[in-house]
């Protein structure tokens, strides 16, 4: 049985395994309603059949199988061509719209010269697999190339010079805006040299649209879900209410410079000179939050959260050092033990779930709470040419956020 | 006056293509942490599956009523166990909630239906 809500994605999706199931579909939804509106439901109707709910099942049960649910086939998807047919500019912009292989704003059209532009930023074979992903846990997985990813970030608006991080993205095999009737969202920090290079803001205003290379990356990642994760509204994309962090997936650089924790990228086993990628996945950000660990604890334990990652500003992160937290592990075993809810939960805090990215100007000691999980980091340099990043002669740049100069911000006892 | 010849472009179709490669169900030993993990998530080919011969009727019969993991799932399940014991008895009926969450697999459960049941119900996703 599956709600009438999922009866079009479940008969596609069962064609595609092979299976020829016998679906009955209680009307939608089943969780959290009440009992007596679930009873109404056994006594009803399938509202896709029209038949009785119960009679349905019972049939299902014991009426012979027919000649096809004996003989299953795998209906499988077509594969496309790689160029589309030649068109104006402006129906090839009604085209993507229409087929929903953007994110709804204006896209950079990929033609060949520009697919061929994009690709002198790696210098890896543009028919090279980079992997496959799926935005749900079941579906088939797509395939794509070098070429297929450059495409993606060519519509994004990336340059050359963006090329390797996108490609870490898409070598993640993670889609940022995963199947659920809850709404994933993502967030992306990179970390180490790559961050400087193509012009990454790290600091004051990251998470928000003022900086080139964090907008185009943090779109590319959605672009990437949604055509090669194939990310189909209605279709497997059932999110609820959905988030606008989809749009853009917090993609921001760690502020190696003013943090006084060893960068996320080292925490997580490589060296400080090595450019990485790490992706975190969750639901919820809170985007306030100031004062000592005891009110991050406060925050997690009220909200209920089993794991955070929290966004930390360089002068919070000093705060807390201030507090006695030396290490960020210190701080996440304090978390874990004080987050604890009075009444046990299958999932508990546990240090291991508690991450911590330095993030911010300086404008104040504020931290942001989220229920991320974080999966993995991905190494950028192997996607960068051997000559280096791939510059414009006349890199592309928005007015940089302006850090806190020596001496003006910081706290007492604690060096800048 | 005559209308000016638009420029032709030619584009590269940017979806990726049909691997032939599906998604399995998660172990039992699975972290929770690994749903949200493509990395830690089985992959593989898919084979077409044949259903089990059906049931003559259901007197007398066993069947299990297996709660994948969705929320109200298992308050269903049991207004299903219920209409079962009023409009037909003779059927006995065992409500049984699946090992891990909806994502993962549970082959003791299967192999358990298989010797004691006679069919199951499984449900309800949502």
């Amino acid at each position: 049985m599956v709600t009438a809500r999922f009866a079009d994605f479940i008969s596609l999706n069962s064609q595609a395994h092979g299976m020829n199931l016998r679906y009955s579909y209680p009307p939608h939804p089943v969780a959290f309603v009440p009992r007596e509106v679930i009873h109404g439901y056994i006594d009803g109707n399938d509202p896709i059949t029209g038949q009785p709910l119960m009679q349905e099942l019972v049939d299902a049960l014991t009426l012979p199988l027919t000649e096809q649910e004996n003989a299953p086939v795998i209906v499988r998807k077509p594969r496309h061509g790689r160029l589309l047919p030649a068109d104006t500019e402006e129906n090839l912009n009604r085209l993507f719209l229409e087929n929903a292989w953007t994110d709804g704003l204006p896209i950079v059209l990929p033609t060949e010269e520009r697919v061929a532009e994009m690709l002198t930023g790696t210098d890896h074979d543009p028919q090279e697999v980079v992997g496959r992903m799926s935005v749900t846990t079941h579906e088939e997985r797509l395939d794509y190339t070098v070429e297929l990813v450059a495409v993606n970030a060519i519509m994004a608006g990336c340059r050359p010079e963006h090329l390797p991080v996108v490609l870490a993205l898409a070598a993640s095999k993670q889609a940022s805006m995963p199947s659920s009737t809850t709404t994933f969202i993502s967030m992306m920090v990179v970390n180490g040299p790559v961050r400087n290079e193509i012009g990454m803001n790290c600091s004051s205003g990251a998470l928000s649209p003022f900086n080139f290379a964090n907008s185009v990356i943090g779109r590319a990642w959605t672009l990437l879900s949604i055509n090669l994760g194939g990310a189909k509204i209605a279709e497997n994309f059932t999110a609820s209410t959905g988030n606008g962090v989809n749009y853009n997936n917090m993609c921001c650089g760690e502020n190696e410079e003013l943090s006084i924790w060893e960068p996320f990228h080292v925490q997580k086993g490589f060296k400080a000179n090595e450019s990485t990628v790490s992706l975190f996945r969750g639901w919820t950000v809170i985007g306030f939050g100031d004062g000592h660990a005891g009110r991050m604890a406060e925050v997690m334990k009220n909200v209920g959260m089993a794991g955070a990652t929290f966004i930390v500003d360089p002068l919070a992160a000093k705060n807390l050092k201030n507090e006695g937290f030396k290490t960020k592990q210190e701080l996440a075993s304090y978390l874990a033990e004080n987050a604890k809810p009075e009444i046990p939960r299958p999932r508990m805090p546990t240090a291991d779930n508690i991450d911590f990215v330095v993030v911010g100007g300086e404008w104040n000691p504020f931290w942001m709470t989220t229920d991320f999980h974080y999966t993995h980091t991905f190494a950028i340099d192997k996607w960068i040419p051997k000559s280096g990043i791939r510059k414009d002669p006349r890199p592309l740049r928005m007015p940089a956020a302006i850090n806190c100069s020596e001496g003006v911000c910081g706290l007492p006892g604690i060096p800048h | 006056m005559a209308k000016k010849k638009e420029t032709l472009l030619t584009v590269l179709d940017p979806r990726g293509q049909p691997s032939g490669i599906f998604g399995q169900c998660l172990t039992p030993e699975s972290s929770p942490g690994d749903i949200q993990d493509p990395l830690a998530q089985p992959t593989g080919e898919v084979r077409p599956v044949r259903m089990a011969p059906r049931l003559d009727s259901l007197d007398g019969k066993t069947i299990y009523l297996v709660e994948t993991g969705f929320a109200g799932a298992y308050d269903f399940l049991q207004e299903i166990q219920d209409w079962f014991s009023s409009n037909m008895p003779s059927v006995k009926t065992v409500l049984r909630r699946k090992q891990g969450s909806m994502f993962t697999n549970d082959p003791p459960l299967w192999d358990e239906i298989k010797e004691k049941g006679d069919g199951a119900i499984l449900g309800v996703g949502g």
